[in-house]
């Protein structure tokens, strides 16, 4: 007998290959699978129609090289990529930051936290145009409630928030901040009460207690958690366009746009659709990595809570 | 025996279905005479009302159908735009902003208009038949796409009563372009030594936002007497005389705000907050287009409309040197885009509705906020009507005085210095940055000749 018989003797039989129609058809038979191409068609149609096609489109329109060139080269491009990048690394720390911080306060039990949870949530409930439209006029330096308040209750000459570019642009983060903090919060408020008392109980006996508990038990199981909502709000935050578009309109000057805005401005207000598309196309190279990674975590995350 | 199975309920489902696609080209067919249009939406009710009444007087007329959009004013740009790019297009639409009108011209994109203006040719304004026209740069000839509808100017609006809580007199305001601005410097002054902390005297939009910037400059270019920045064969000229009207212009609008007799808010403003501002009497006077000013308090507060607040035609304020200001005219045309299915309806509604009776009625039921572009129509009892403070000045700026079309009508690179603020930019450096008016200029100048070198028309 040669080695090579005793290889084939041990080596599983070859699987007889499967042809297309098996393949496409999987396991199922007869009218199966005509219920289930039924039901998948809608949602393929769906797909192709809102999804598929609009990003084809867009990518097709920011196709030409020479657009980048112009959008390089255009200064409130150049301040919209440093506005951007604030907005985002402030927006994301800050606010996923507090909702970590405030979670555990609405973890205490009593009905006066439940009130306050209640009314916690109100500006995440609240519809965002007229809601960033209000702050918007808040904010207005001569009649706006803000200085009105500063005037009549300490005699105080507040600043014109939005006219100048940080002041502006601090404006939106901290709107942005009020409107969003209370989503992350539930969420993170769900991701501490996952967490099995038995564990805490175990850790008070070993004299975890105060910010022991909270840095080796309660942190290192959210971790996985905060790390994947810090990528989607990241994601989320890179596509933002009602904060800036109403509070600050992108003003003074054009100084506080973020991509999003400057994509709508370029396309609809220079009436360069292709131009605009240029401008949010420049995100990608950050996205596609982000959204990678976020795919990746998702699959860890979900064994780690 | 069962009437059905899975098998027969599934082939019947696609069955309906596709007889359902197939069906729809014949229900299309049956509405061939029904037409779209967009129209932007009126700054006060009556304005779509006007519209509204026109448009059903035209399907009793004609047994056709007009399925009538109205549109708030700032989406409607995107609305068009998204429209031609994606070639999905009514059958009329206003050219909102009004430049549309040229910049797609630009590319071929309306259909010929002239046999429906020609009805009407002998009635409109040489300015109106003007601005109804634009150069095409793939036929590189210049043609009407557009059929005038209204026109607007830009006129200023003032408060009487806080002048006069100024302790000063309305009447007394001086006739030539800088001292009359400056009348408004001393009432700003007289308020704040009255302890009046939150009125302003002027309100100008030095800000980067929306038409209502542009239209300041252009009025205060022409103010100082720099008037054809563009030639009516769509040539660039910045001559001195150009030049140094800018720097005027430039100086005196953006020093107004650093010397803080304009609101600081006012550097971010957008096309409505002013109005607000201004209702808000925040400020005395302010520049702005049309009479949405003065209309849009009419109903609600009277007194206001007829005692309280004034309208300044900018024949009112001569040049310098008295001469009468010439006042830039945005007009309103209806554009039939290419791709529009029903261009025989959409023409034929158009010779209807720029009939002088239906113009006439349309423009005066929207309680005179847009001028007519026909002048006959401006010898009515409503615009000669001498209870009414504004309407007379209003008219006579607008289309009895001399006026002229907005001058991206001679070349759309007007535009996109418009879109792109480039007057903005000027008035902002000099009333936030400190910068001296003449380095303003010359690179406001600088970047509006390279905008027009993507612009180059070849036969007028």
């Amino acid at each position: 007998m040669t080695a090579a018989t005793v290889l084939d003797v041990d080596r599983p039989a070859p699987r007889p290959r499967r042809s297309f129609w098996r393949y496409w058809r999987g396991n199922l038979k007869g009218s199966e699978f005509t219920w289930a191409l039924a039901f998948s068609v809608p949602y393929i149609a769906v797909f192709l129609a809102f999804v598929a096609y609009p990003v084809s489109y867009g990518l097709w329109m920011g196709s030409d090289p020479a657009l980048y060139s112009d959008v390089f080269s255009d200064v409130i491009y150049q301040d919209t990529v440093v506005n951007t990048l604030i907005f985002v690394a402030l927006g994301v720390n800050l606010k996923l930051f507090l909702a970590l911080l405030l979670s555990g306060v609405f973890m205490r039990p009593g009905w006066v936290t439940k009130v306050m949870l209640m009314l916690f949530v109100l500006p995440w409930a609240v519809p965002q145009l007229p809601a960033f439209i209000s702050l918007h006029w808040m904010l207005n330096g001569e009649w706006g409630l803000l200085n009105n308040a500063l005037w009549i209750l300490g005699g105080i000459e507040g600043p014109s928030w939005l006219n100048e570019r940080w002041t502006a642009l601090g404006c939106a983060i901290a709107s942005h901040l009020w409107k969003w903090t209370p989503f992350w919060t539930v969420i993170l408020l769900a991701g501490r009460m996952s967490i099995p008392q038995d564990i805490y109980d175990a850790a008070k006996v070993d004299g975890a207690t105060g910010l022991n508990r909270f840095l080796f038990v309660t942190f290192p199981l959210l971790a996985n958690l905060y790390l994947v909502l810090t990528l989607l709000a990241t994601i989320f935050l890179l596509g933002d366009f009602n904060t800036v578009f109403f509070v600050t309109g992108g003003g003074p000057n054009n100084e506080t746009h973020l991509l999003a805005t400057l994509g709508i401005r370029n396309a609809f207000d220079l009436a360069r659709p292709d131009l605009g598309v240029a401008v949010v196309m420049t995100a990608l190279p950050v996205l596609i990595p982000l959204v990678i990674i976020l795919m990746r975590k998702l699959k860890t995350a979900e064994v780690q809570l | 025996m069962a009437l059905f199975r899975r098998r027969s309920l599934l082939q019947g489902s696609f069955g309906l279905a596709a007889a359902g696609a197939l069906a729809r080209p014949y229900i299309a067919n049956a509405q061939a005479k029904t037409m779209t249009m967009w129209f932007a939406q009126g700054f006060v009710e009556d304005e779509d009302v006007a519209l509204r009444k026109a448009v059903a007087e035209y399907e009793k007329a004609s047994g056709n159908k007009v399925e009538l959009s109205i549109i708030p004013f700032a989406p409607m740009r995107q609305k068009i735009v998204s429209a031609i790019t994606s070639g999905v297009v009514p059958d009329v639409t206003q050219n909102n902003p009004g430049e549309i009108l040229q910049l797609y011209a630009w590319q071929d994109k309306w259909i010929e208009t002239e046999d429906v203006v020609e009805t009407q040719r002998a009635k409109f304004s040489r300015t109106a038949l003007s601005a109804a026209q634009a150069y095409n740069d793939v036929t590189k000839k210049r043609a009407f796409y557009g059929v005038p509808i209204r026109g607007a100017c830009v006129p200023c609006h003032t408060w009487k009563s806080l002048v006069e809580s100024a302790g000063m007199n309305l009447a007394e305001r001086p006739r030539t372009w800088d001292a009359y601005f400056d009348f408004y410097k001393k009432v700003h002054d007289n308020l704040r030594k009255k302890g009046e902390r939150r009125v302003y005297g002027l309100g100008f939009q030095v800000s980067a936002n929306g038409v209502d910037p542009a239209n300041l400059f252009n009025a205060f270019m022409h103010g100082y007497g720099g008037e054809g920045i563009v030639t009516p064969d769509g040539k660039l000229n910045l001559d001195d005389r150009i030049r140094t009207a800018a720097i005027k212009a430039c100086e005196y609008l953006g020093g107004a705000y650093r010397e803080g007799y304009v609101p600081p808010s006012a550097i971010n403003w957008n096309d409505a907050d002013d109005n607000n501002a201004f209702h808000a009497k925040l400020m005395v006077m302010d520049v702005d287009g049309t009479l949405s000013t003065e209309v849009a308090v009419k109903e609600k507060h009277p007194e206001w409309y007829f005692d309280e607040i004034v309208t300044d035609g900018l024949l009112y304020p001569t040049t310098n040197d008295g001469k009468p200001v010439t006042s830039l005219i945005g007009m309103t045309n209806a554009v039939i885009p290419k791709g529009a299915k029903n261009v025989a309806v959409a023409k034929d509604f158009l010779k209807f509705f720029i009939q002088p009776n239906v113009l006439q009625e349309f423009i005066e039921t929207g309680l005179g906020r847009w001028l007519p572009t026909m002048p006959e129509l401006a010898k009515t009892a409503f615009w000669e009507n001498p209870k009414d403070p504004h309407l007379k000045g209003y008219v006579q700026q607008g289309l009895l005085g001399p006026t002229q079309p907005d001058y991206y009508v001679y070349n759309p690179a007007m535009a996109e210095v418009y879109a792109q603020h480039v007057y903005s930019k000027a008035m902002i450096a000099v009333a936030k940055k400190g910068s001296k008016a003449t380095d303003a200029v010359d690179v406001a100048f600088k970047e509006i000749k390279e905008i027009f070198a993507k612009y180059p028309i070849q036969q007028s």
